[in-house]
């Protein structure tokens, strides 16, 4: 919801997606450009500077947004650095050959790809994202699946929110015993609920003579081409530095 | 009635599970009329809306659309679904797409038309149901109003002749019936027939023209709005009482201070006619 509420209510919202597409891109781009794990930390630096002033997303909605990734990030760098050895040594962990470079060059990298990919993620809906990709020939049963998968997801996360205030509001959860109970009821009841829904759904686009692949209109933005060479010339500056630092 | 737009001819309808949707239900729709189907749960309403769009076929009796039975194949329940647009009772059961504008875009595409046209539907559509602001946005980010009138636009972008609503004011409030109300109003005035299930005797003897009794999969009459007052005896049978409003204005007639006609059809009518009758009474 959190990713929901920054791609409705920022800044760049009317901006073309393709244009966010294209800065983010070359964000990945540049990241993986850098050679040194100093530049890469400027270029994640420079995204994540974009995404908060440019794109007006706060620092704590990113920061909450990011937490989760960053906390696998921080988990996959630690793995690198050490190396657990089980031999005659006492010392049950070590820091790997290299571990400090690879944690460098990997994490700093990774934090860049992150930071490309929230300015995205939190500049554009996802409703804009499918419809880019639609342009850009994804195949349609992919993009069919994306928007079930996240109409879905709302449906589904209120259905599991009425069960679960049903239950609350009948104990259903005073006790451990009880909890296990109630989860499992509420699991019974949301697999009915999506094969209910489901042919729900199938009968209301049969209703609107459906008769195979879902076909969408495409939202136009206005301003699209301006916004795409100002993102191409925005991009390819940052690759440059990326290239032009090593 | 000559030529009805949608006619259902005995027609039975029994689910895999051996309950009984429709059990020899007749009825007939006049073109560019509003209908009100009014039954309890679990009588038959919205078996027989899907028995309209073709979404069920008939196990007996016969569906005819415009003076012809109804072609299941595919091309002709093509025709038919681009004809008979259906509103579900829930929105989350009708609404797939991420957004507004998608979602309302999806029946004239499957219709085939041009992007250009069905750009120009979608706007048109949603500027009938006062949602054009919020064609970028979401659908989950709706309330609960607005998402039935995102499912009537999306119905109304394919231009149909017959629009089907299957209790359209249920979970709204009253300022959002209102506002229901003013756009199902603004599509008879386009000439769309409309038939709409609901509980509510009082809303359908103020609105229909015609109301069809529904109950154990049978349609038990169908009655002429105006001479509800009459069929007392039809209402009971499937469980409904006279509207308030006819009660009333018989106790006021009765007590002479109304006059028998013209009856009328809600409590802002009957008041405006105690109105009338004393600005008359004062100023004779």
């Amino acid at each position: 919801m959190l990713i929901e509420q920054s791609a409705y209510s920022n800044r760049w919202r009317s901006v073309a997606p393709a244009a966010k597409g294209i800065f983010s891109a070359c964000g990945f781009v540049a990241i993986f450009a850098a050679k040194s794990p100093l530049t890469a930390t400027f270029i994640a630096g420079l995204l994540l500077a974009v995404t908060l002033i440019g794109a007006g997303i706060t620092p704590s909605r990113y920061w909450r947004v990011a937490a989760p990734a960053l906390f696998f990030l921080a988990m996959g760098s630690l793995s690198l650095a050490f190396a657990i050895d089980l031999g005659d040594d006492h010392q049950l962990l070590h820091l790997a050959p290299n571990g400090m470079a690879k944690l460098a060059e990997v994490g700093t990298r990774s934090l860049g790809a992150l930071a490309a990919l929230l300015f995205l993620v939190l500049t554009t809906p996802l409703v804009d994202l499918i419809a880019l990709l639609r342009r850009l020939k994804t195949p349609e049963l992919l993009l069919e699946i994306m928007v079930l998968c996240y109409r879905m997801l709302f449906v589904f996360s209120a259905a599991v929110h009425e069960t679960w205030h049903a239950q609350s509001a009948r104990l259903g959860y005073a006790s451990a015993r009880l909890t296990i109970r109630s989860l499992g009821g509420l699991v019974a009841n949301l697999t009915l609920q999506i094969w209910q829904r489901a042919h729900a759904l199938h009968l209301a686009a049969q209703a609107r003579n459906n008769d195979g692949p879902l076909r969408f209109l495409e939202t136009s933005f206005a301003n699209s081409g301006r916004d795409c060479r100002i993102a191409g010339l925005a991009g390819a500056g940052l690759i440059a530095f990326a290239v032009g630092m090593a | 009635m000559n030529n009805p737009l949608l006619e259902l001819n005995q027609v039975s309808y029994r689910y895999p599970d051996g309950s009984v949707g429709l059990d020899g239900c007749s009825l007939r729709i006049a073109r560019g009329s509003r209908n009100v189907l009014i039954g309890a749960n679990g009588s038959g309403k919205t078996t027989l809306f899907q028995h309209c769009n073709g979404l069920l076929r008939a196990q007996s009796g016969a569906v005819r659309y415009g003076g012809k039975d109804i072609d299941y194949g595919r091309a002709g329940l093509r025709d038919l679904r681009g004809k008979v647009g259906m509103v579900f009772q829930n929105p989350d059961h009708q609404l797939f797409s991420a957004s507004v504008q998608e979602d309302v875009s999806f029946g004239p595409l499957n219709l085939g038309l041009a992007m250009a046209t069905v750009r120009q539907r979608v706007a048109a559509s949603l500027q009938a149901v006062g949602m054009a602001e919020h064609a970028d946005k979401a659908v989950h980010n709706l309330s609960f109003g607005q998402k039935k009138r995102v499912c009537i636009a999306g119905v109304l972008a394919m231009e149909p002749e017959l629009l089907v609503l299957d209790e359209p004011m249920a979970g709204l409030d009253h300022a959002m019936q209102k506002e229901l109300l003013v756009v199902l109003d603004g599509l008879h005035q386009r000439g769309i027939t409309l038939l709409l299930a609901t509980h509510n005797i009082d809303f359908a003897y103020r609105w229909a023209e015609h109301i069809h009794l529904m109950a154990a999969g049978r349609c038990t009459a169908s009655l002429n709005a105006g001479e509800l007052g009459e069929h007392a005896a039809a209402l009971a049978a499937v469980g409904l009482p006279l509207p308030e409003v006819i009660n009333l204005h018989r106790k006021l007639v009765e007590r002479g201070l109304l006059p028998t006609t013209p009856a009328p059809r809600c409590t802002h009518s009957l008041l405006a006619m105690l109105t009338n009758v004393n600005i008359a009474k004062e100023n004779p």
